[in-house]
């Protein structure tokens, strides 16, 4: 379970990064740094459900106890 | 020969990156005087951040009205976002050191000391008691530590606080579309909601640090688990109240009128950093409370 929340967050990483990338690099007309955002926005929505509902199955535990 | 528009441009002459540098040298070694226990040293700090703050708003007041008269070509808008881009590694570099400290203390200094890898001598003759635990509520060398009596749970004010920026970053993007679509209501009130949302953030954090102090003994002082924590979250926090009243500011320029769906890189710099300041507090939630 601890992956899947790392890799998420990858994700958002990335997303988060390329939004970045397209406000170096494109003007202001384009619509690329905003959509870039926008998928980090659902992405972060999306791990703060997956961490509320692997807590409610009870595979992960806060701070760092993980159930055998 | 005709010169370009867009290739050249030299700025006017400019007295405010020496109040600048004065007033962060004051801001700087008033703060050294101060640990010193210097008695001038708090006032020349105190001095030293209004002079700092003074320049900023002078500055960017007088870069707003530039731009916004219009006098500014393509090679200052690129500057503009080299500058955000420097801006950002530095801060990216700024917390990549403080979640390398936790990184640190947690898989490798703490383990050492519990004679982990090839320190077993460290462990069995220094501190033969000592387990390694995160969080570190038992410290190997406890007669000289203060150890905390708990730590703060993840299901409490982090999670509420984690709803709230992760709210804050929709409304905002909510904000920026409307700003690409021209809709200046839509974009108003998304900038008053995402900064409604980053004034609730920094009320509850400053409720759980009151928490911490008064009824967890969870202190800066509290080994290296309270450094870490009060380090990451504290200047976490410290960048949410910047990014709050960079946001006050994006608010008052936009109903003074300012940005169009084609020139608006002000809002972009800010949002991004907003949606930055999200991700590091994401990171924080995860690796902090959680992992």
């Amino acid at each position: 379970m601890k992956y899947v929340i790392v890799i998420f967050f990858i994700f958002i990483l990335y997303s988060l990064g390329s939004a970045l990338f397209y406000m170096m690099k494109d003007g202001d007309g384009s619509k690329r740094m905003v959509k870039a955002l926008t998928m980090r926005v659902g992405l972060s929505v999306v791990l703060f459900l997956v961490l509320i509902f692997a807590f409610w199955m009870g595979w992960i535990e806060p701070t760092g106890v993980t159930r055998q | 020969m005709h010169a370009n528009k867009d290739e050249y441009y030299i700025p006017n002459g400019s007295y405010w990156p020496i109040i600048g540098s004065v007033g962060m040298a004051a801001l700087l070694g008033g703060f050294a005087s101060s640990l010193h226990d210097n008695p001038l040293g708090t006032g020349i700090m105190v001095f030293g951040l209004c002079l700092v703050i003074f320049m900023v708003f002078g500055w960017m007041g007088q870069v707003v009205h530039e731009s916004e008269q219009g006098i500014y070509n393509k090679q200052v808008d690129r500057s503009f976002r080299m500058g955000m881009g420097w801006f950002i590694f530095s801060e990216v570099m700024f917390f990549a050191a403080f979640f390398g400290a936790l990184w640190y203390a947690r898989n490798l200094s703490v383990p050492w000391l519990a004679g982990e890898g090839n320190n077993l001598f460290t462990g069995q003759y220094l501190w033969p008691e000592f387990k390694s635990v995160w969080p570190l509520l038992q410290m190997p060398d406890a007669a000289n530590f203060q150890v905390p009596k708990g730590i703060v749970h993840a299901w409490e004010i982090p999670a509420l606080n984690t709803l709230c920026l992760l709210l804050s970053g929709a409304t905002l993007t909510w904000a920026h579309w409307a700003l690409l679509n021209n809709n200046r209501t839509q974009l108003i009130a998304g900038l008053v909601a995402t900064i409604a949302l980053g004034i609730i953030f920094l009320s509850l954090q400053v409720a759980e640090y009151a928490e911490a102090y008064q009824h967890l003994d969870l202190k800066l002082t509290s080994g290296i688990y309270g450094s870490t924590f009060f380090m990451l979250t504290g200047f976490h926090g410290l960048h949410v109240t910047l990014g709050t009243l960079m946001l006050i500011v994006i608010l008052m320029r936009v109903i003074r009128g300012h940005f169009n769906p084609e020139n608006h890189f002000g809002f972009e710099g800010v949002a991004w950093y907003w949606h930055f300041v999200d991700v590091v507090w994401l990171g924080l939630f995860i690796f902090v409370y959680w992992l």
